[in-house]
This record gives C-alpha cells, structure tokens and sequence, in this order.
C-alpha cells in the first residue's frame, strides 16, 4: 500500500448544454511513496487543476477514493495543505498573521510564545525576515509565494500540494523560487503532489512525471522517471546527459496531445487507449 | 333675538323662579344616562320596554338592581386625595388651548394639587392618536372631536368625556392680502381654503358661513385640512387662498403682511364652542378624584381668562417657546380684542375670543347636525343622548358652583346663527332644512 | 496663492485660503441683500406708528424712539447672517437649559437626535450583516430571499411610519424603528452581496485549515467581506440621518428636526436656518467618525 493513493478516480461535470455530462477525466490510479515529489504535467484544461483539487478534498469525485496512510480521505484538512497559484494570501491580514494563522490551526494546543517562534522560523527560513509586519498588497508575486509556501511548511503536513505555483511569477524570480523550494523540501521531505505545465520545473522538483493526456476522459499516459541524482540545481542538471532526454520526451507528448486536443482522431486513439499508464526511464 | 341674549334671560329667569338644585339635576342626569345606557343595550325591544313601563318605573326597577345613589355619589365625591398626581396634557399651540396652557405657569394646576404638565402636538391626528393611545392623560380637542371618537368616525370608537369648552368665538377667516376687494361669499367661489380638521368647529363654520351665501362647499371651493401652524406659511406660498383658523394665526397672518382679517367667527355664530378639554371615559372612572381635581383647575383657569383684566398677563406667560411659541404682540392684540385687521386699521373687538366653560347640549346637538348635513357621520342618530354622554353639562356646573362661580338651570338652549334660529329639540327637521347639503 | 490661480497644484494653507474667500464673499453678498437704514418715524401718524407696532415691524425703545423689530429682521422674508448670528448666540447660550417640556437647550435637542439616530442605526446594522451573512453564505436561500429585498429597500422609510405608529403605538420607538428602516436595507443587500461574492480561495484556506465557523465568521468571511459591508454602512448612514429629521417632525419627537419644523411654524427663518446648520454639523461630525471606522476596515488586493 503506498503512501498516499488516488484509487480509480473519476470524475464528471455537469455538460454546458444541461443535457448530460461530460468525463473529464476516467479512472486515474497514482500511487506516490512518502516522500516523494511527484509532477503532473498536462495542458490547460486536461484536469490536472480538478485532480489536485479533488486530492485537496476541495471537490468531490464521481467514483473512486483517496487513500492516505492507509486511511480513506475526504473533504480538506490540515494532513494536506495547498499552495496556490494566486497564492491566497489573506489581504488583511499580515505575512506573519497568515502563517500564524495555519500553525494555530495545526497546533492548537501551542501557547503564543511557542507560535510565534515557529512562525519567525518558517519567516525567515523563506528570506523574508523583516518583512513579516507588511501586508501582501506591498509584497511582489515572488515575496507572495514565499509566504504561501512558509504557511505551508509550517503546518508539516503529510501531503503538500502544489497548484502551479510559481505560474504567475515572472521567468527570473520563478527559478530562484524553485530552487528554494527544492532546499526547503530535501529538509522535510514530505510527499509532494504538483501540477505545472513547465517541464523544466517539473524535470528540477520530481522524482517522477505523470504525463496527462487531454480532456474529456483525460488519463495518465505515461509516468516518467526522472533519473537524474540529487541534489540538484538549475546550473548543474542541464549539463546530465539525461536531462534533454527526458525533456525532449516530454515536449514531444505535448506537442502530440495538442494536436489532439480538440478531439482528433489522434487525441481518440490515445484516450481509447486503457490499462496502466506507460512507465518511461531513460 | 340672538344666542347671547336668550342665555341671559335664561339665567335671570331661573334666578327668580323655581330653581333645581345642581345636585338634584345631577342626579336626574345620572339617572337618565344609566336609563338610557339599559334601553341602548335592551335593542329593538326598547319600545316595547318603554311601552310597558314608562321611564321612572324602569328607572325603580333599575335602582333595584343598580344603586343609583351610590354611582351618583361616587362620581360626586368631593376633595378627595388625587390618585394619580403628575399629569401630562396634551395641547395644540393655539389660543384656544389658552386655559389648559396658563394653567402650568400661572400656576392652576399646583392649586388643586396637581404635578401636571402641557405637551405640544404637531396637529389634531397627532394628538387624537396620543389621547387614545394614553400618551397623555387629558387632551385639547375640537369640540366636535369627542364626539367623533366615541362615535368612531374617523378612529376606533372610544368613549371620551368633555367636561368642559376651552374657549368661545376666538376664529377668523382670513384671507390673502391680495383679496382685499372681496365682498360675499360668492365672491370666494373657486377658493381654496384650509381648516385644522375635518371635525372641527372651523370646517363647520366656514361651511356654514359659504352655504348662507349660496356656496356649496364641497363642489364650489376646496377644503383642505392643515395643521394649524403651518397655516400662515402656506398662505404666504399661496397653496389657499384663506383659512378659517383658530387664532393667533390669524393675527399672524396680518403680522407676517400676507393676510387680512375678513370675518371673526363671532359675526357667524356669537358665542359659539371652539375648543375642548376631554378626558377618556377610562381615565375619569380609573381616577375619579385627579378627575375632579383637573375638572376644577380647568374651570378655574378659566373663570379667569374670561376676565377682561388679566388678558395682557396671560398673554405674556403662553407666549415663550415652550408653550405657544408667537411673539408677545400678536397675542396681546388676539386675547385683548384691540388689534390690526390687516386692511389698515385698528380695530376694538373686546369678545374677538372668550372664556366660558359650561359644555351645552345644544352645542353638540349643533354640531351633530352639521355632522350629519356633510356626511361625517351617517345614519340615524339619537342626537340628546350621545351629546348628553359626552358633554358634561351639569358635571361642570357642579364645580363651577363649589368654585364660587355662575350657573346654569339648564342644559339645552336654543342658540342664533347668522340669523337662523336653532331649536335642539328639533335636529332632523334643521338638518333637513338646508338646501346645500352633503347627504345622500 | 496666485500661483493657484495659475493652475499650479494647492498646497494645504492655499485650500484653507479659499475656502475661507468664499465663505466671506457669501456672508458679504448675503448681508448686503438683506440691510436696511434705520427706521425713521417721521411723516408717519400715531395710528400708524400703533399699526405698525402692531404688526411687530417696529418696537418701541427704552427712550420713547422707535427702530426696526430685530425679531423681524428681514427683507422679503429672507434674514440677513447677523440675524441668524445672533439667533445661534441665543441658542448656545442656552444650550443645556430645559425651560419646560416643550423647550429644551440645543444641546439636549442634539443628544436626542443623535441617540435616536444612534439606537436605530445600530440596530439595523447588526441584523443587517448578521441576515447578509447568512444570505451571502446560502445561495439558495440568497436568490429565494433576494426578490423580498428589492421590494421592500427602496421604500422610503417614512411611508413605513402610519404603519409602525399604529401597530407601536409609542412615538418614541416609531421614531427609533423609523431610523431602523432606512438603515436596514442598503447595508442588508451590500453585506450578502458582499459575503457571496467573497473569493473562494479565501473560503479554501479556511477549509483546508479546518477553521471552526466562529472562526470563519470572524477571521475570514467578516474581514474579507468588511469593505463591501462598510460600503453598505455608509450609505445606510446617510440614508438613516435623511430619515431622522422628517420623522421628527412627523412625531412631534423633541430632537434637531423637530427645533426646525418649530421654527418653521413660528416663521423664525433664523431659526430655521440655525437648525439646519445644526443638523449640517451633526452630520458631518457623525461622517466623519464613520470614515474613520471605515479607515480602519479597508485593505488592498
């Protein structure tokens, strides 16, 4: 039994017309070990977003289950804690108060004293010491997401989510973060689920890619190993020589589904297509 | 012969010849009412009741049953300690009001052991609303307004007591100045006028006053109703042509340079009831010696306002904000009778507004026929006995005389308007005697 | 000061200055209009002099002369500002005076007002946003309830009052309930508006992290919610202060609105136009401490 498994999810919505509904995606089984950091790769509108959310607990499944640590899963809790795109900050409140607020959620029991120190922990271990009084209107994307992925962090939850979050951050910043992330994560090593679409990311932050196919009825294609060694950094896995494998891999998938994502007769073929995804390791 | 002359020889005439004592005419009054309350409740059996028995042996009968001697003493218990001490009453800022006002600070109210306090209203629906709703425990009214509540014209029906008028004459029609050329009545067709209320003296005089001259009132003219203190100014935006008011907004309106003084009210019907002080019949019978005390104060302040001597004193004590609210002048110039009439010259009407409590029958036998003539009330009523419940003739006699002052011998008297002589004995036949008229 | 003129941007001593100008010009302007030279009683015969002492356009002084009625200091009706000067001094100067039932200082007269105002707004606020809450957290039950509200909000609140009088009874409370009506609707609609259009995400974290609904209520939906909310406050303000000086003048209530319709009765033009200056700078002092709530609620995206 692993760590966390998606068991066989699918899931419909309701079709614009009112008549009938529409698959977006059909019996999608994921098997993720603790501690790993696992990408789903995909384009818009192929339902990795509704997947993730659905792993979240914040939208229900037609059929099938989330299983973690042996235990059924449903509706949100602090066992999985999001990171979100448009980062959720709560305007009103301070960087330090948001983070405060997650931890008081996950420890109830902490006295203020004991709060406030693992918040300043988690403050600082992000690079924003100093910054904990302003209120996220005066921060940039980059500072914004920081502070999403301190409150995350902080609760130590068993699962992390990760909704593309660095997407709407701009090119330099987006790949100082990510390494950030990736320090921040060999230290704590919790399972990590992400969705993206930028395959470089995904190649620097994963053990393994799934390769989502397009909707409606999208499934796992392929799951790639990424087999390049840890740690790694952004100067040094382009030089491993199976990092343009891989990529190139990944770029062809996507190039082919685009085709095929308005219901060709290739996109028809692959979603025709059932049994367990394709493994790929290079 | 007009009202005024055939009250005096009335008075003489009881003087010199045989005089019914105010108690025993009291307790025949009581007897009556409770009689006629009994053949009220009996229906439609009471002729066959009356045919039988005759009016004393039912009244035996009743006495039987109902102490009548006991509820006439109890309702003639004198001096005792008032129940309820502080009072609030409500009052309408104008000089009708004129003795329930003097008496806060002249001081009547203290005199007959009372804490009671004068409350001013913002019109007449303001204070029926707060006399049935006990926001205050007595009230000045219009004359006609008792009347109408216990009748329930106009709100629930509630029986109300007027022990006493507040004062006599003391209206006008006023007109805008620019009118200065009018002559008649006919000459104010097309007119738009304003009066306090529709239950008012004023509504019934003005229409009286037009329908003499040939004006039918509800189709030649427009009446419309306006709180009194509002009155001058609407004059002035040129919203009516004129009012029949209470004073002093007629003084006013020559003070402000907009109108003149046409007509007073005692050129239409001399001596005639304007305001009213009531009471509910709850408050009289939960409270029967604060009652009496009030009952006295009033006809008291009264007495008093009626004297020619203390006028210009009067004047200067309800004309602050808290009471009235009107320069000095103005009220002089209404409670003196010398004043401006806006056309140019002064004028010496010492009775342009007076003083006399006693609440007659007649008076409201009057006003219940011009009630029916223009359709306020409809149906067939017993005109003597609702003015007899309401009107508190020979209650108010009673004081006067343990006060020291004049009384009547009797309750009904005929009384002359602009010509026409009025018999309260006969209010169909007057009501059917108009030719304008509202009824259907 | 001149560059002003030019079209340069105020600084803050400049915007003082002008608005001062103006006000001096006004008051000159007003003065001028209304003046009048001393009242010269000669040519005029004794019967005249009585008439018009009569009609209160003269008064007789100490010394046996005559002047101008300054209680009747007006040209066409209208007082000139030292009329109006001299009326406020009589008023403040009295302010804490109860001289009877009907007659209390100015200073009682605002504290009726504003605790009336202040009873009733406050009472519509909090049912308000405790109601746009619940519609704003209930969709279903929003679009059921929402046609209700728009029918009945933009009733004028004083057509409310021939009901409320009879079924209360008590002017007191009518008064009140009436402040309450204008004030319920705008901040009703706002805050459920407000609630439901809340951004998800927001709704998200708090369900991710398990927030129990007080604190939902009070540390998620309320502040997010909190300048839409106040939007709805503001505007129910304004429209409960509209409302508090008719009713008052309907009710025969002691209060600001009911010292202007007095002097209106009285055809005290200074009068009126000192009660309504005073109903101005009540106003604007309770403005004022609302913007500062307001301030204080505020954040940014």
């Amino acid at each position: 039994m692993s760590f966390l498994q998606v068991d066989h999810v699918t899931k419909y919505f309701p079709s614009h017309s009112g008549v009938g509904q529409v698959c977006v995606f059909k019996d999608v089984t994921i098997k993720i070990e603790q501690g790993e950091f696992v990408t789903c790769i995909g384009h818009s509108g192929c339902g990795k977003s509704t997947l993730l959310n659905i792993i979240a607990g914040l939208e229900t499944m037609s059929e099938g289950g989330i299983i973690l640590g042996g235990k059924e899963v449903a509706g949100p809790g602090l066992d999985r804690m999001v990171v979100f795109q448009n980062f959720s900050l709560m305007p009103w409140m301070t960087v330090f108060e948001n983070i405060r607020l997650a931890v008081r959620a996950a420890y109830p029991e902490w006295d203020r004293e004991r709060i406030a120190a693992h918040v300043q922990k988690y403050v600082n271990l992000v690079g924003l010491k100093g910054s904990e009084g302003k209120r996220p209107s005066a921060l940039s994307g980059g500072m914004k997401q920081r502070v999403g992925l301190a409150r995350a962090f902080s609760i130590e939850p068993k699962v992390l989510l990760l909704d593309e979050p660095f997407a709407q951050i701009d090119a330099l910043t987006r790949g100082v973060i990510q390494e950030e992330l990736v320090q921040m994560w060999m230290t704590t090593r919790n399972t990590v689920f992400m969705v993206t679409h930028d395959v470089d990311e995904a190649i620097l932050l994963s053990d393994r890619i799934l390769l989502m196919t397009n909707g409606p009825g999208a499934r796992i294609a392929e799951i790639v190993d990424v087999t390049i060694p840890r740690p790694r950094s952004r100067d040094t896995i382009i030089e491993h020589p199976h990092y343009y494998k891989i990529r190139n891999h990944v770029i062809h998938f996507l190039v082919r589904h685009a085709k095929g994502a308005h219901g060709g007769a290739e996109g028809a073929i692959e979603s025709a297509e059932a049994g367990d995804p394709l493994v790929v390791r290079f | 012969m007009n009202g005024h002359d055939e009250h005096r020889m009335e008075d003489e005439r009881s003087r010199r010849g045989a005089e019914l004592s105010s108690e025993a005419y009291f307790a025949r009054t009581v007897e009556q009412s409770v009689v006629a309350a009994v053949l009220r409740a009996a229906g439609p059996t009471r002729r066959q009741l009356l045919a039988g028995l005759g009016g004393a042996a039912l009244a035996a009968l009743i006495a039987e049953v109902l102490p009548l001697g006991r509820v006439t003493a109890f309702a003639a218990d004198p001096a005792g300690k008032p129940e309820k001490r502080d009072l609030s009453i409500g009052f309408i800022p104008i000089t009708c009001a004129t003795p329930i006002i003097m008496a806060e600070p002249l001081g009547f109210y203290k005199k007959h052991g009372l804490n009671a306090t004068v409350k001013r209203a913002a019109g007449w629906a303001m204070i029926r609303d707060w006399a049935i709703n006990k926001e205050v425990d007595a009230a000045h009214m219009l004359t006609p307004m008792p009347l109408a509540i216990t009748l329930g014209a106009g709100s629930l029906p509630v029986p109300f007591y007027m022990p006493a008028v507040e004062n006599i004459n003391g209206q006008a029609i006023t007109l805008h100045i620019k009118h200065k050329g009018v002559q008649t009545a006919a000459d104010m067709k097309g007119f738009r006028f304003c009066v306090p209320f529709d239950f008012s003296m004023h509504n019934y005089l003005l229409r009286y006053f037009l329908a003499e001259g040939g004006v039918h009132p509800d189709k030649d003219v427009q009446i419309r109703v306006v709180p009194p203190p509002e009155m001058v100014a609407n004059l002035k935006a040129g919203n009516v042509n004129g009012y029949l008011a209470p004073d002093p907004f007629n003084q006013r309106a020559v003070y402000e340079n907009v109108g003149f003084i046409y007509k007073l009210s005692k050129e239409i019907w001399d001596r005639h009831p304007c305001c009213a002080f009531t009471v509910s019949k709850e408050f009289a019978t939960t409270y029967p010696n604060t009652f009496q005390a009030l009952f006295r104060a009033i006809v008291d302040a009264t007495h008093y306002a009626s004297n020619p001597a203390h006028r210009k004193e009067i004047a200067a004590a309800i004309a602050p904000t808290n009471y009235l609210n009107q320069p000095v002048t103005v009220l002089e110039q209404v409670l003196t009778g010398t004043y401006a009439d806006g056309l140019g010259a002064i004028k010496k009407v010492p009775d342009r507004i007076d003083f006399d409590p006693y609440p007659w029958h007649s008076m409201a036998v009057w006003i219940l026929t011009q009630m029916k003539r223009w359709g306020h009330v409809k149906g067939d009523l017993n005109y003597k006995e609702v003015a007899e419940q309401v009107y508190l003739a020979s209650e108010c006699d009673r004081v006067a005389k343990a006060l020291g002052y004049p009384t009547h011998t009797a309750t009904s008297t005929k009384h002359t308007i602009m010509g026409k002589v009025f018999d309260p004995d006969q209010p169909e036949a007057y009501v059917k005697s108009f030719k304008i008229h509202s009824m259907a | 000061m001149i560059g002003v003129l030019r079209g340069q941007p105020a600084g803050r001593l400049d915007t003082w200055i002008i608005s001062g100008t103006i006000l001096v010009i006004f008051l000159v302007i007003w003065h001028l209009a209304t003046i009048r030279g001393a009242f010269d009683p000669r040519g005029l015969s004794e019967e005249q002099l009585q008439l018009m002492e009569f009609n209160g356009d003269i008064v007789r002084l100490p010394d046996g002369g005559y002047a101008w009625n300054p209680e009747k200091e007006k040209v066409k009706g209208v007082p000139g500002p030292l009329a109006v000067l001299k009326k406020a001094e009589t008023e403040l100067t009295e302010a804490f005076v109860k001289k009877g039932t009907n007659d209390h200082g100015i200073a009682y007269l605002v504290f009726y007002t504003v605790s009336r105002f202040g009873a009733g707004f406050l009472a519509a606020s909090l049912v308000a946003i405790v109601l746009g809450v619940l519609l704003g957290l209930n969709r279903s039950l929003y679009r059921a309830v929402n046609p209700y509200i728009q029918i009945l909000k933009p009733i004028s609140p004083l057509a409310w009052m021939p009901l409320l009088l009879y079924t209360v009874k008590d002017p007191k409370w009518t008064a009140v309930l009436v402040v309450f009506m204008a004030a319920l609707w705008p901040t009703l609609a706002t805050t459920a508006f407000g609630v439901s259009s809340l951004r998800k995400d927001y709704l998200h974290v708090a369900a991710i992290l398990q927030l129990s609904w007080i604190k939902r209520l009070f540390k998620v939906i309320l502040p997010g919610a909190a300048p839409t909310i106040v939007n709805g406050l503001r505007i129910s303000f304004g429209s409960a202060l509209v409302a508090v000086v008719p009713a008052e003048m309907l009710l025969g209530e002691l209060g600001v609105g009911y010292l202007s319709w007095i002097e209106w009765n009285n055809l005290d033009i200074a009068g009126v136009i000192f009660a309504i200056l005073v109903v101005g700078v009540v106003g604007v002092i309770l403005d004022s401490g609302f913007n500062k709530l307001a301030g204080l609620v505020t954040y940014q995206e």
